[in-house]
């Protein structure tokens, strides 16, 4: 009898392990400080801190312009948002968001397109890597070089684009370039029903994933949860239909919305997602209107804005990203705090469904919350 | 940072009664007990370990930084790294090539010295981009070191910001050469140099509690 | 938004207010006051998200601002509490009862200024930072270069231009952007 107890006891013994930051399931580099009751987590506490470069503090020394470089950065996968919100919170500031001429807008939102679709892409070949299996990430990835192949042509980087600027964009769209995103397009459609096939019909992902990582809908107003989380419970909230920006009030989509609430919905979201940004950049490329694509811009060197403050938001594949941009009169900002979401999805709402996950789950669980740790820091 | 002759490794003290075992320096590393005597020979072997070594670099898979974004893509069809020999591994103790993928957090590089000393030799280190060269542009940042040749032995850089996959392809291939003419000894420095190392580590990490040497 | 704003104003003293958009109004209140008034927008009125919080070091004034951003998921539209704390004595109440999440901005918070949330549950623990044993680094007066320059060498040889001289040589005085017209 006791001995049956003691080993009991020693099954049930509480185990810390260190989930990262160097680990290949880890969504980056962070950790997360997880104790262990056989396989199955008791506690997680998220760390982050190893990509703090203090962004916001570099900001507060750099003109306005100085300020692209840095911006699209914090979010390495999908920096175009960020380029967007700093435009757009200095711009309402400035008083100048009339002015932009209305091809610099729609380019604009094509480059937001393109980049959620090049994010949504690699973040679903990051749900199914993050069980073991290779091939689809593989296809994935290499799909995704094509969009990159597109942005390189349009702006010159590969990555890290700074051409989103204020006023509008660095510059225009070069010749031909409808005809080769097109074949971009293309190439990527032709190649998502083969990833279909060994996503979604795997019975080792639907066995994994269907009830696994469910996040309650009480949760969404307690913890102001946003993005594909949200619309995997079947509320269709998105921040280009409830607070339009940009040009999406013309342009013709639907919320894309499931129920399940588990990993297996929110892959299914983004792989709707990917389809509805390939018809986003098809619309877009077709009703491109003609005219300039940037408004005059005073002098940057003495470029002043007037004391204000403000909060801007835009829908990041992962939900809501938002810049709250405070100016004093000066040339420089005050103050810029970024709002990403993975601060409350990779921290809070993580540490809180980490209780009760097998060991095995964590990593596609922090992948279907699509935790950026340089957004939590910055 | 002048070498010294006889490398001393900073082992802890033996605990009284064990039976005190060779230096470690000896056979280890520099290995002089076991290199053959006859100079043609020895010379020759070098060449043909240094020609394997240079083919099966295994990168750790650690994106310490913006640019392991590009590290993706060098796996897929597109770029193939693994046609020369360069394959992903997920822990320290498999890989010997350890890529520093852009600027280090203070924090970072605290974890980072820890798994470049669990690696087994040889190990080189890369560094990408140029905030490991100069800082580049977190030069003025407060948490983000400005060059990392003072706290990790650096075999190869790849400047840019961030270097494109071919450029880090073209980096391996350099540090491929290097290897096979048998130059890229960071790791020999790093040995001879600990305690030059280890100084400017502990300067720049204030909440040091890693033990001296990571084995 | 305005009736819901006149709504406070019976029962909170408002200090100013301000429409900064359409669907973005701005109101600022004592820091007493915050806590109660957000407790009350929680229960009593659509706006029960708590989207972001945030701090303004205004060292000019020697006060602290701190932002509070508050959604409508249903009526799309945004509610701004502000409110300006001492910046020697920068304590707060918190309001991570209210809202989970609130733990983390409160943390970082406190660790990037310096400003205390009594009765939080991470308050002290470091975040983001590791040996830290400077001033909070986001408070105005941190220089992060003089940081730089004592805690992290860098290479040699590294140029610092002045961005008006350096464009003033590449592009003309007047600047680089449309100045060609």
């Amino acid at each position: 009898m006791t001995t049956t107890e003691t080993t009991t006891d020693t099954l049930r013994r509480r185990v810390q392990l260190w989930f990262g930051p160097q680990h290949p399931g880890i969504t980056g580099n962070m950790s997360v400080q997880a104790w262990l009751e056989g396989d199955t987590l008791t506690q997680g506490i998220t760390h982050v801190g190893y990509l703090h470069r203090g962004f916001e503090k570099l900001m507060e020394r750099r003109k306005f312009i100085q300020s692209f470089p840095i911006v699209c950065r914090i979010c390495v996968p999908e920096p175009d948002t960020n380029e967007y919100l700093l435009a757009a919170g200095l711009e309402e500031l400035a008083g100048m968001t009339g002015d932009i001429p209305e091809r610099g807008t729609w380019i604009r939102t094509l480059v937001l397109e393109m980049s959620r679709l090049q994010m949504n892409l690699m973040t679903l070949g990051g749900h199914i890597g993050s069980m073991g299996l290779g091939a689809a990430p593989n296809w994935l990835i290499a799909v995704r070089d094509y969009v990159l192949d597109r942005f390189e042509e349009l702006t010159g980087g590969r990555i890290y684009h700074m051409y989103i600027i204020y006023g509008g964009v660095r510059r225009d769209l070069p010749e031909g370039f409808g005809e080769r995103m097109e074949e971009t397009l293309t190439k990527i459609e032709e190649k998502l029903p083969l990833v279909d096939n060994v996503i979604f019909d795997s019975s080792v992902f639907r066995r994994r994933t269907v009830g696994v990582g469910v996040v309650p809908e009480e949760w969404v107003d307690e913890m102001s949860l946003s993005g594909p989380i949200v619309r995997a419970m079947g509320l269709p909230r998105d921040i280009r239909k409830d607070f339009p920006y940009l040009i999406y009030p013309e342009l013709d989509f639907e919320v894309v919305t499931t129920t399940g609430s588990d990993i297996y919905a929110r892959a299914w979201i983004r792989r709707q997602e990917i389809q509805q940004s390939i018809d986003l950049i098809r619309q877009i490329l077709a009703r491109m209107p003609e005219g300039p694509y940037c408004a005059k811009l005073p002098n940057m060197l003495t470029w002043t804005i007037p004391p204000g403050q403000t909060y801007v938001r835009a829908e990041a594949t992962r939900g809501e990203m938002g810049y709250y941009t405070v100016t004093d009169g000066s040339d420089k900002v005050r103050r810029i705090h970024v709002r990403g979401p993975s601060f409350v999805h990779g921290v809070a709402l993580l540490e809180r469904m980490i209780p009760g996950t097998n060991i095995a789950d964590l990593s596609p669980l922090m992948v279907s919350l699509q935790v950026c740790p340089p957004e939590i820091e910055r | 940072m002048e070498s010294k002759k006889l490398p001393v490794l900073p082992v802890s003290a033996p605990p009284e009664g064990s039976v005190p075992h060779a230096p470690l320096g000896e056979g280890c590393f520099l290995g002089e007990t076991q290199r053959p005597k006859a100079p043609k020979l020895r010379e020759a072997l070098a060449t043909i370990k240094n020609w394997f070594r240079a083919n099966s670099l295994w990168v750790m898979a650690y994106g310490t930084g913006c640019g392991s974004i590009e590290l993706r893509p060098l796996t897929t069809a597109r770029f193939d790294m693994e046609r020369f020999g360069l394959a992903m591994r997920p822990t320290p103790r498999q890989s010997n090539v350890l890529i520093i993928s852009g600027y280090l957090a203070v924090k970072s590089l605290k974890r980072v010295i820890r798994a470049y000393e669990q690696m087994p030799s040889p190990k080189w280190v890369v560094g990408l981009g140029s905030c490991t060269i100069n800082g580049g542009m977190y030069w003025d940042s407060y948490n983000t070191i400005n060059q990392l040749d003072l706290y990790l032995p650096v075999d190869t850089y790849i400047a840019g910001c961030m270097p494109r996959p071919e450029a880090l392809l073209a980096g391996f291939g350099y540090l491929m050469e290097k290897i096979k003419k048998g130059e890229a000894n960071g790791w020999h420095h790093y040995l001879e140099n600990l305690d030059w190392y280890k100084e400017n580590q502990k300067k720049v990490i204030t909440a040091w509690d890693l033990p001296d040497y990571n084995w | 938004m305005k009736t819901i704003v006149d709504d406070i104003r019976t029962r909170f003293i408002v200090e100013w207010e301000h429409q900064q958009r359409e669907d973005l109004r701005q109101i600022g209140v004592r820091p007493g006051t915050v806590v109660p008034l957000l407790g009350w927008l929680k229960l009593h009125s659509p706006f029960v998200q708590l989207t972001h919080m945030s701090a303004v070091d205004w060292i000019e004034e020697g006060e602290l601002q701190l932002t509070y951003l508050l959604t409508d998921p249903v009526g799309m539209r945004s509610l701004m509490v502000c409110t300006r704390i001492d910046r020697e004595e920068a304590t707060m109440e918190s309001v991570h009862a209210l809202w989970p999440q609130a733990v983390t901005y409160e943390q970082e918070i406190n660790e990037m200024f310096g400003i205390c949330f009594p009765g939080s549950p991470r308050q002290g623990v470091p975040f983001i930072l590791e040996g830290w044993d400077d001033m909070p680094p986001m408070r105005r007066d941190f220089d992060t270069v003089e940081h730089v320059h004592a805690h992290h060498p860098s290479r040699p040889g590294r140029e610092h231009t002045d961005p008006r001289a350096y464009i003033g040589r590449v592009f003309g005085e007047r600047g680089f952007l449309h100045d060609d017209d």
